[in-house]
């Protein structure tokens, strides 16, 4: 699935002060691709994804993705576009401690009312491909970081989304889980050819990218490539 | 200077932390002051029972420490001639004094007082006029009487006006002579209470022929009550004023003690409330602590901050309290005193007593509780290491560790609790302790069993469940530290609620019971004439031949002179269709008639316990009579719920012989089932002569009235369940909120994975109701556990009386929709709140 941003402006009440953080700010992320996006902390790469999801609604603009105009849709609409279409990956994994591991992932299915017979087998492939089946019946807190967010990105992928966001989702991770995380995330999306729009700081970030934006000045700059080895297929 | 500067920076931190959660301030502030309006309300109630009664006594014995009265309530006027020219006790004055009704004073119950004005110089400061006259000379024509000043004022009544003296249907009219004034404003207020006459006057009106009430004595030697009591005259005798009222003060302590335990169990919600309150906005602040300590805050300087947050409300809370008792208090102050009046000693005076150490006790219970209930957190918080990587999952941990350790203390704390309450002695305070005790122990329990019951729900139906409902049972089970003290304060109001609706309904199930078993004749015929009260013979006889009786019980009512209650009414039934329950009998029931043929007599639970009968010691009580003291057996005591200081009963002869009387005062007609009680009672109102003061009334009629009474006395109770619910529910309503604020960061992350708001509130919704459900289940065997005290030990104590228990499954199904419906209610903000939750910045949330 595409996603266009025409015009957009965003703006946050910082206690009194507007705090702009996107000013008249276009981007097109094609589907099928992997966009990275770098920028200094708080200048508003969160921000953006949140947008995306349709979590936070733009002051002014237009946001799509694919044929749905996000900025034009109810909070109900936007909520069932983001169950139906979009995966989300969070830097601190965002699990819900009293559900277990396949209960995360399951969630939003069930509450779709989604017969089990479609979800439940796709949920153990991914649960199985990330080596996590066996531990379904555990609790979030007893699984390690790393644990947890192959759990989140199997949560983000279960229903099959054509966008998958992710914002910084090794950044609670020593280097080593960081790097086996950013291969996987990318492995399966590509596999799959969705469209990852990834915030992440990861020195090797590039070598997944296929497009790189920087956020500054309250705007997205493009980054010149090439990211990755040009033969990744 | 340093580290107080240090201290208000940190106050002022936490301070402007909680103004962030000004609602729920708010809430605390409002919940302490709603415990403290009842103690104060209660307390003020009390202390103005006391002020009253003062108030209605002593205007009427004033400096008196004797006095002469008889067994019949009256004595000859001659025996204060003789006391006087023989015995030359010059400090003594003749008095009659009897309640009357007066029409014009909006029907108020007065003291008629008839006195020798020249006798009372040495008693009273009654001001009848400065030139000391004769009263009956100032009254020309018809009897005069004085009236206070502040009656004459308000009625419009003025020297010349006329007055009606109502006593049981006989009305007279006098004159108003004079008015009772004084400058003095606490004597003005005495005044109140009385219409003043001279003897004779009053010997007129309530045509005493030439007897008095009593004689007033002052003696300042022991030795000459003697002297006084060896000539007097049979069923005349000489007892101490104090000691008298003191007998008549009694009779309503404990009545007024059981109204303390109900306001004590308002604040003890306020406990409950405080404690949850302050120690969710601790948790809250866990980081905020963590981040002081390792900026160098200390243990004690962490201690104190919290401590004097807590104050600061405790000190609003106090205020508004006291402030709100007082305007609740002058409800309550009504309503105690027509209680008391109605069943124990009439007040003419009815005082409103604002006292400052009422105001006193209600500040400091306020603060000491709010102290109290916010010492655990504040040590808590104080234990807070200087490091920010403790999370709040550490603290939960610790606490489910210690789960089966609380419910051990919990059992233990309920034994020592039943232990007290068995053997300690009979008084108010070691109650209410175990009436503490078993809340407390009780809430310890909690944690184990909501433990137990959600995982038995959880296994029963993990499937059927579906997630949000599994979501929501594990959400109570995974914070149980906080959840527990929220379902634990439910259930306490939950069963303190049922406590007192088991203890009404058993009460008044048992009030109809007495009516039927002993005044259930369909058709009522007794004299209303206080003076003369037997009825023709002739119409007796004739009302027994009537068609359609079908059974009578016709006897005596007599009031008579009892040192231990001041009054108590002797019945001798000449037929007796009444049922008598008893609570104890010397022989087996079937032989109890003949004892009292043999001169036993029967003696109901509040005369038993008024005069201190042990049935164990071969019960025996001694009555004045009109030939002396005379001890009488007692062959049974029985169940019963009439007022004041209790009956008597005994057989025709013992009363006639003893007490002189053996008239018919009173009838009751059982009718044959097909015949209606109205033809009757008209019939035998063409009897009764035009005139008399016979009173024809229907068993329904008194049935109704008599219940009006009961309903009347439970007024006060269920005012203070209302205020124990509002408490409760305030401390609720706090708590849900708290512990679903704490929720936030879980509701972004459902509604950031696509959680419908709808959903959302659906998940906050189920786990409220769980906790209400929970609190419900849980309530129902302390509730039971709660009326059974209240009943048999705290209501035992305050009225004299038993009953049976009567738990309806109805009231359990009520205790659980009732607690279900206020964690409802407390949710549903919270939850309609947390619908329209900013996604992104709950995410952002720690
Ligand atoms: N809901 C919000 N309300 C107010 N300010 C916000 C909100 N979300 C983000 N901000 C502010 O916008 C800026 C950008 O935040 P964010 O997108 O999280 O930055 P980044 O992810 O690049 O570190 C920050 O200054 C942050 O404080
Ligand atoms: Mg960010």
């Amino acid at each position: 699935m595409d996603v266009q941003m025409q015009k957009i402006n965003k703006s946050f009440d910082d206690s009194g002060r507007r705090r702009t953080i996107f000013c008249s700010t276009s981007a097109r992320f094609p589907s099928g691709s992997v966009t990275v996006i770098v920028g200094k902390s708080g200048v508003g790469k969160s921000s953006l994804l949140n947008l995306i999801s349709g979590i936070d609604l733009p002051d002014s603009g237009q946001l799509r993705v694919g044929d749905h105009c996000i900025s034009d849709m109810t909070d109900t609409e936007r909520t069932l576009f983001r169950r139906r279409h979009i995966g989300f990956i969070y830097q601190f994994f965002n699990l819900i401690p009293v559900l277990t591991v396949l209960e995360n992932v399951i969630l939003i299915a069930e509450l779709d009312r989604v017969s089990p017979k479609t979800y439940l087998p796709r949920a153990q492939t991914l649960l199985e491909q990330v080596g996590l089946w066996d531990r379904r019946s555990d609790f979030p807190e007893t699984l390690s970081g790393g644990e947890q967010q192959r759990v989140a990105i199997v949560r983000a992928l279960v229903n099959n989304p054509d966008l998958v966001l992710a914002d910084e989702p090794t950044g609670n991770l020593d280097q080593d889980t960081g790097r086996k995380i950013m291969q996987m995330i990318s492995s399966l999306v590509r596999d799959q050819r969705k469209t990852l729009i990834m915030v992440t700081h990861s020195p090797d970030a590039a070598a997944w990218a296929d497009q790189m934006f920087a956020v500054a000045d309250c705007d997205l700059a493009a980054m010149d490539g090439p990211f990755h080895e040009p033969s990744h297929g | 200077m340093n580290r107080l500067m240090g201290s208000r920076t940190l106050i002022r931190t936490c301070l402007r932390h909680s103004r962030r959660h000004l609602l729920r301030t708010l809430l605390l502030i409002f919940g302490i002051a709603m415990g403290v309006a009842g103690v104060v309300a209660i307390d003020m109630a009390k202390t103005s029972v006391e002020k009253s009664f003062e108030m209605s006594t002593t205007a009427l014995v004033s400096r008196a420490t004797h006095q002469i009265t008889g067994a019949r309530l009256e004595i000859p006027q001659s025996v204060f001639t003789k006391l006087r020219t023989r015995l030359g006790i010059h400090r003594s004055a003749p008095v009659i004094s009897r309640h009357v009704t007066v029409p014009e004073l909006d029907d108020r119950i007065m003291t008629l007082m008839g006195v020798d004005p020249f006798s009372e110089t040495h008693f009273r400061h009654l001001p009848l006029g400065t030139d000391n006259r004769d009263l009956s000379a100032v009254m020309t024509g018809s009897t005069g009487v004085f009236i206070a000043q502040s009656h004459a004022g308000r009625f419009g009544l003025d020297i010349g006006s006329p007055l009606t003296i109502s006593l049981g249907g006989r009305n007279t009219t006098v004159t108003v002579a004079g008015i009772l004034d004084s400058p003095d404003k606490a004597l003005l207020q005495m005044l109140e209470g009385l219409v003043v006459t001279d003897i004779s006057a009053a010997q007129e009106i309530l045509d005493m022929g030439d007897h008095i009430t009593r004689i007033d004595l002052i003696l300042d030697r022991k030795d000459v009550a003697k002297e006084i009591q060896e000539p007097l005259p049979e069923g005349v005798f000489l007892v101490e004023t104090d000691q008298q009222n003191h007998a008549v003060r009694g009779l309503s302590r404990s009545f007024e003690n059981s109204l303390t335990a109900f306001s004590m169990l308002a604040l003890f919600m306020g406990i409950f409330l405080i404690y949850n309150t302050v120690s969710f906005s601790v948790s809250r602040r866990h980081r905020l602590h963590a981040i002081l300590r390792a900026l160098g805050a200390t243990r004690s300087g962490i201690f104190f901050t919290v401590m004097a947050e807590v104050m600061v409300y405790a000190v609003i809370g106090s205020i508004l309290g006291v402030l709100l008792g007082i305007l609740m208090g002058k409800g309550a102050v009504q309503a105690v005193i027509a209680t008391v009046s109605e069943m124990y000693f009439t007040l003419t005076v009815g005082q409103t007593d604002i006292a400052g150490i009422t105001l006193a006790k209600g500040l400091v219970a306020g603060i000491l509780t709010s102290m109290v209930a916010g010492l655990f957190p504040a040590l808590g918080a104080a234990g807070t290491r200087p490091v920010s990587l403790m999370h709040k999952s550490v603290s939960e941990h610790r606490f489910q560790k210690m789960i089966p350790g609380l419910f051990a203390a919990g059992l233990v704390i309920l034994t020592a609790a039943a232990l007290l309450m068995r053997t300690g002695p009979a008084q108010a305070g070691y109650d209410f302790t175990g009436l503490f005790m078993i809340f407390f122990g009780a809430a310890l329990l909690t944690p184990l069993i909501i433990r137990v019951l959600v995982r038995t729900l959880l296994a029963a139906g993990e499937r059927l469940l579906g997630i949000m409902l599994t979501m929501a049972l594990r959400n109570i089970t995974r914070s149980l530290r906080q959840t527990s003290v929220l379902m634990a304060s439910l259930m306490v109001v939950t069963s303190v609620y049922i406590g007192i609706e088991v203890m009404t309904g058993s009460f008044r199930q048992s009030i109809v019971q007495w009516v039927d078993d002993h005044i259930g004749g369909h058709v009522h015929v007794s004299s209303a004439d206080e003076r003369h009260p037997a009825l023709d013979p002739d119409l007796v006889a004739r009302i027994r031949q009537l068609p359609g009786v079908a059974a009578v019980s016709a006897y005596n009512i007599h009031p008579v002179f009892s040192r231990a209650a001041g009054k108590v009414h002797l019945f001798s039934y000449e037929s007796n269709q009444s049922v008598m329950r008893w609570s104890w009998t010397a022989a087996p029931e079937t032989e109890l008639a003949s004892l009292l043929e043999s001169g036993w007599i029967f003696v109901s639970e509040i005369f038993a316990r008024q005069h201190q009968v042990e049935p164990e010691a071969g019960a025996a009580v001694i009555l004045e009579t009109r030939e002396g003291p005379i001890s009488f057996q007692i062959a049974g005591i029985f169940r019963d719920f009439f007022m004041g200081g209790g009956r008597v009963v005994m057989s025709r002869p013992t009363m006639a012989r003893y007490w002189g009387h053996d008239d018919i005062t009173a009838m009751q007609l059982f009718l044959a089932s097909d015949t209606p009680a109205k033809p009757v009672m008209d019939e035998i109102q063409e009897m009764i002569p035009p005139g008399s003061l016979i009173q024809v009334r229907s068993g329904a009629e008194i049935k109704q009235s008599i219940l009006a009474v009961f309903d009347n006395t439970f007024i006060i109770t269920s005012a203070l369940q209302v205020l124990t619910a509002m408490v409760a529910l305030t401390g609720i309503l706090n708590a849900v909120m708290a512990l679903l604020l704490e929720r936030t960061r879980e509701i972004g992350i459902l509604r950031a994975c696509g959680t419908l708001p709808g959903q959302v509130r659906q998940l906050l919704i189920h786990e409220c109701f769980f906790y209400g459900l929970i609190a419900g289940i849980m309530a129902i065997p302390l509730g039971a556990v709660l009326s059974w005290i209240l009943i048999h030990v705290i209501n035992q104590r305050a009225f004299g009386w038993t009953y049976d228990m009567v738990l309806t499954p109805g009231v359990m199904v009520q205790a659980v929709v009732l607690s279900s419906a206020a964690a409802l209610a407390a949710g549903i903000f919270p939850a309609l709140a947390a619908g329209r939750t900013h996604i992104s910045e709950a995410l952002h949330m720690e």
